[in-house]
């Protein structure tokens, strides 16, 4: 409930009507102001205190969005070691439970890689082959719930989510795009597909509502390309061949926009999945399409001046 | 007071470098020239396909082939199909095809054979290129694209090569009519053309297993084979000139 992600599920289910009593466990306080929902503060690592918690509440369906990105509120290494310790623990705690019916995972799109050969729109069907440190974190959450879901023999709906984006979401990929100069691949420049936070916050509770059972892949419509993404938001693209990348990494890095792995592979080999299962099986879809993201993404501004009404007009004085 | 309108007017002599008149401004100024945000289709589309580099390049292939099409209203005006075509080495023929056919039909005409590899990998798919993978062409079907894909390369334009039975088994798992279409062009003259065949029909006994791949991709190319054999070769009414039109 700490993301920004997580947070505006738990607004969502909030207003649900399906949803009786609602507890969520993060180690960041809510961005949201919640009315109904019941917010513990907890180090994943602690397990004890968290299967309390859990065992107490006795869920009857767990909606699981504790997957850190890396670079985007951790580095990776955090982020590995808190998506881990999260899913094992709470997940473990969830199994515990004798009202469980129903276990939903955030994974993402990262999980089919993107290897020499690799499908352009992967689908559901296709085999994960994960080439990067956040498609490996994916494939072990859905290894987990997995095995947790054989174990405590409840269903799991595993929602594949793009890259989520949003004027106020933590993303490398969306403060990478916001810098004033912005590096592509000028030789591939391949396309890619995001998503918007609310439109992924809407997928994830009608996979609780419905009682999701499988992986779903969830994507907004329509694609775009880092040169067209930059051009968008009127930012100065650099056009890189290869080998200077390694340099541009870090100099972003120290501008405050590190450029994780699967950021990378993103710019180079492109970031496109096949959502169209999850029109039908979910009910509900993604309404902002991929360049209207990117356009909310530049749309945010980075200061807003509130003038008052009853300030005085006072020029050349400060 | 004073130290901040000192700073107000420090501030004021901070010009962006894009606005300057130098050439470095003038470069930042083109860099950085605003994209309408209210583009009513975005330029590339879910498989990749950018729409503007496609009519860009299709005006530069016109320069060189004038290809008349004949058949195109058989093949479907919305929904998926797959077209098999005849093909020779280095001749581009399923580019070309797929760029002709899309102007033909008003819709998108993606072809198979893309190689993965830059540069050419990104650039084949800016103009609709797919991998030549079964579970890709299948994707494409299955979200109602018409997908071309080329025969086996013959060095003699006249003969079909053989069909690869693994990208036709993409049509028959996704229930898609599988067209014909022969393409007949020379090196030395710029007309080309293209004749589409109605779909195909399968045999009266409905193979339910793997012979039904192999069986559409044979009935394929001998379809593929009677229609070359129509057409004929290209006339170019120069005795050496037409020998090379026969193969």
């Amino acid at each position: 409930m700490g993301s920004e992600l997580g947070s505006l599920v738990a607004s969502l289910l909030e207003s649900e009507p399906w949803v009786g009593s609602l507890e969520g466990i993060d180690v960041d306080p809510p961005r949201r102001r919640l009315r109904r929902a019941v917010f513990h503060l907890i180090d994943p690592r602690n397990r004890a205190r968290v299967f309390e918690v859990v065992t107490r509440f006795n869920p009857h369906v767990v909606i699981h969005v504790a997957v850190w990105e890396p670079d985007a509120r951790a580095n990776t290494a955090t982020a590995r070691r808190l998506t881990e310790d999260a899913a094992l623990s709470i997940l473990g705690a969830a199994a515990e439970c004798p009202a469980l019916q129903h276990v939903v995972i955030r994974s993402a799109a990262e999980i089919y890689g993107r290897a020499r050969g690799s499908l352009t729109r992967p689908d559901e069907s296709t085999p994960i082959n994960p080439t990067s440190e956040f498609g490996r974190m994916a494939a072990e959450i859905e290894a987990t719930a997995n095995d947790v879901g054989d174990r405590a023999g409840v269903t799991v709906g595993i929602l594949r989510l793009a890259p989520v984006l949003g004027p106020h979401v933590p993303s490398p990929l969306g403060r990478l795009l916001r810098q004033p100069a912005v590096p592509f691949s000028m030789l591939a420049d391949p396309p890619f597909a995001v998503l918007r936070d609310l439109d992924a916050a809407q997928a994830l509770v009608a996979a609780g509502r419905i009682g999701l059972a499988h992986p779903l892949n969830v994507v907004a419509p329509g694609a775009i390309t880092a040169l067209q993404a930059i051009r968008r938001g009127h930012h100065l693209p650099i056009p890189l061949i290869g080998p200077e990348w390694a340099v541009v990494r870090r100099v972003s890095q120290l501008f405050g926009a590190p450029v994780p792995e699967h950021v990378v592979e993103t710019l180079h080999r492109g970031r496109l999945i096949d959502g169209s299962r999850a029109r039908e099986d979910l009910g509900v879809w993604p309404i902002t399409s991929t360049p209207g993201v990117i356009d909310s993404l530049y749309a945010w501004p980075s200061v807003v001046h509130v003038i008052s009404p009853t300030a005085p007009v006072n020029e050349g004085a400060a | 007071m004073a130290s901040s309108t000192a700073k107000a007017s420090r501030s004021a002599k901070i010009v962006p470098l894009e606005t300057g008149d130098g050439p470095i401004g003038k470069v930042l100024r083109v860099a950085t020239k605003p994209v309408p945000s209210s583009e009513p289709h975005p330029a590339v589309d879910e498989w990749g396909r950018d729409a503007k580099f496609v009519d860009a390049f299709a005006a530069i292939a016109r320069l060189r082939w004038d290809v008349s099409v004949g058949g195109q209203q058989l093949l479907p005006k919305s929904g998926p199909a797959l077209i098999v075509i005849n093909t020779r080495p280095l001749a581009l023929t399923p580019v070309l095809t797929a760029l002709a056919l899309s102007e033909a039909l008003d819709r998108p005409v993606r072809f198979v054979g893309r190689p993965d590899v830059v540069p050419f990998g990104p650039l084949l798919r800016r103009i609709g290129g797919l991998l030549a993978i079964p579970e890709e062409v299948g994707g494409a079907l299955r979200a109602g694209e018409l997908v071309l894909m080329g025969a086996e390369g013959t060095r003699n334009p006249r003969h079909a090569g053989k069909v690869d039975h693994h990208l036709v088994a993409a049509a028959i798992r996704e229930q898609v009519p599988v067209h014909v279409a022969a393409t007949l062009s020379t090196m030395f003259s710029r007309s080309a053309r293209i004749e589409v065949t109605a779909a195909l029909r399968s045999g009266r006994n409905r193979r339910r297993g793997p012979l039904a791949d192999i069986e559409l991709a044979e009935q394929a190319q001998r379809r593929l084979q009677d229609l070359l054999d129509e057409i004929g070769g290209t006339r170019t009414g120069v005795p050496v000139l037409g020998w090379f039109g026969e193969g």
